[in-house]
């Protein structure tokens, strides 16, 4: 596969004309599919998302996409980025709609942001929120500590002490903005929806 | 900590861009008269989330609406909620690979809360606008659906609390009185809100200026407001009435 295409996995939930536009923006190939050999050839897949874990994990299983984004990321220069539920998606499960197992690619479970009478917040979180970043990020390099980026999610993973790299947002509670673990990238936030600093964050990505 | 929101709405009707007001549309201009006076699809401009809503009164063209909602967010990489006339889970999934990332359902709150359900199953509640219409009578703040043509059984108190038990994510709550006047927010319409006060709330109708839109930004019940004036905030205007309102003290982001 040609080395400036990048490869949007559509499970038939999620904004890709954004994310397709954001990719072309960036002067590289989009290309929405959700043919297997296609996605297990790619070296760099998006997979986006809106829509409930359940749904989107019954669909990427019925369809063998699981097993098309793992056949890709055997090649030590594939790289994946999840994009809100598509973040998600790579934790090992979810409590959304019932506890569902997810693709199990970062240790993390998404749970239900946290409300609390003391600190009692609006749910969903829906709009532009900060974010603070890891020392030696790749997603965030040259991006400023007063960056903003638009959530709009229920759900989220939660802080852990693992070898992954997290990028935190406080919303009531602490959660996971963004993840970098190897090949495996997450961004709770739309990057393709937060302006030129998302823009940024998946130019970062695609580099 | 999260922001506030200053949002633009759009109401389309077969191609054209319309001015409202109390619910009474006017055309103003296309797509190009659209990207010449504001340039959404500059990825510079400055607005915290786009509101495109279809209100075509009789034969609504889903294909072409989702066509121009391309072109509309070619290259503007900000939020957009998509809607009108949303009957089926297929004309919302149409909408939302079309650019938007939530769909606003108005007129299927009343007629078929079952859709409702069926869209935040597949979708999430997240993804849901619950856009209600209020005006004023007798005294009364009562509910109108069908763009506004229609009077509910509903008062406002009353169908937001149903609305609190729907799977949505959002409250868009408009004032069919203040519509298009640029006479400033509602600010009575709020005292029946109490039961939504978990949801994040967009109100909208009767702005006009810089100092409406920090008013309504300063009310610790609102999140966003939104205006569908095509006119007062041409050019650079939105901007400006942010660089105002962050001046105000109004939690804004920066781009």
């Amino acid at each position: 596969m040609a080395n400036n295409e990048v490869v949007i996995i559509d499970f038939g939930m999620g904004n890709l004309w954004s994310v397709a536009s954001a990719i072309k923006f960036l002067g590289k190939i989009p290309i929405i599919t959700e043919d297997l050999s296609k996605i297990s050839e790619s070296e760099t897949l998006i997979l986006p998302g809106v829509g409930s874990f359940r749904r989107a994990m019954n669909t990427i299983r019925n369809k063998s996409i699981d097993k098309a984004i793992f056949d890709s990321l055997q090649n030590p220069k594939s790289k994946l980025l999840g994009i809100c539920l598509g973040m998600q998606l790579l934790g090992t499960s979810s409590t959304e709609h019932g506890l569902t197992e997810g693709l199990g690619l970062v240790q993390n479970e998404v749970v239900r942001l946290a409300n609390s009478e003391i600190n009692p917040i609006k749910i969903p979180h829906v709009g532009f929120n900060k974010v603070q970043m890891p020392r030696d990020s790749k997603l965030f390099e040259q991006i400023s500590i007063d960056a903003y980026f638009y959530f709009v999610h229920s759900y989220a993973m939660q802080i852990l002490n693992d070898s992954s790299k997290y990028t935190i947002t406080t919303y009531g509670h602490q959660f996971v903005a963004a993840i970098e673990s190897g090949q495996v990238f997450g961004t709770q936030f739309h990057p393709e929806k937060s302006q030129k600093n998302g823009l940024k964050v998946l130019e970062n990505f695609l580099r | 900590m999260l922001t506030k929101r200053l949002i633009f709405a759009l109401l389309y009707d077969s191609g054209s861009f319309m001015l409202s007001r109390n619910f009474r549309l006017q055309k103003i201009g296309d797509l190009n008269w659209l990207e010449d006076n504001y340039g959404f699809s500059n990825v510079g401009y400055q607005i915290d989330e786009l509101v495109v809503v279809d209100v075509s009164r009789q034969n609504r063209d889903t294909a072409k609406f989702c066509e121009d909602l391309k072109q509309l967010t070619r290259d503007c990489f900000a939020p957009i909620s998509a809607g009108g006339g949303i009957k089926t889970l297929e004309h919302a999934r149409e909408l939302l690979r079309s650019g938007a990332d939530k769909v606003i359902i108005n007129s299927a709150l009343h007629d078929q809360p079952e859709l409702v359900e069926n869209l935040a199953s597949e979708f999430g509640r997240q993804c849901i606008v619950a856009s209600v219409d209020t005006q004023k009578i007798d005294n009364s703040y009562r509910v109108f659906k069908h763009n506004g043509t229609v009077e509910t059984a509903h008062s406002l108190d009353e169908f937001l609390l149903r609305c609190a038990g729907l799977p949505v994510g959002e409250i868009y709550l408009t004032s069919i009185d203040r519509d298009g006047t640029s006479n400033g927010l509602d600010f009575e319409m709020l005292k029946h809100v109490a039961h939504i006060k978990d949801l994040p709330l967009i109100i909208k109708g009767g702005i006009g200026n810089a100092d409406h839109i920090i008013a309504g930004l300063s009310d610790n019940r609102v999140d966003a407001v939104a205006t569908a004036h095509l006119l007062n905030f041409m050019g650079n205007g939105l901007a400006r009435a942010r660089e105002l309102a962050i001046g105000g003290g109004i939690n804004l982001p920066r781009f």
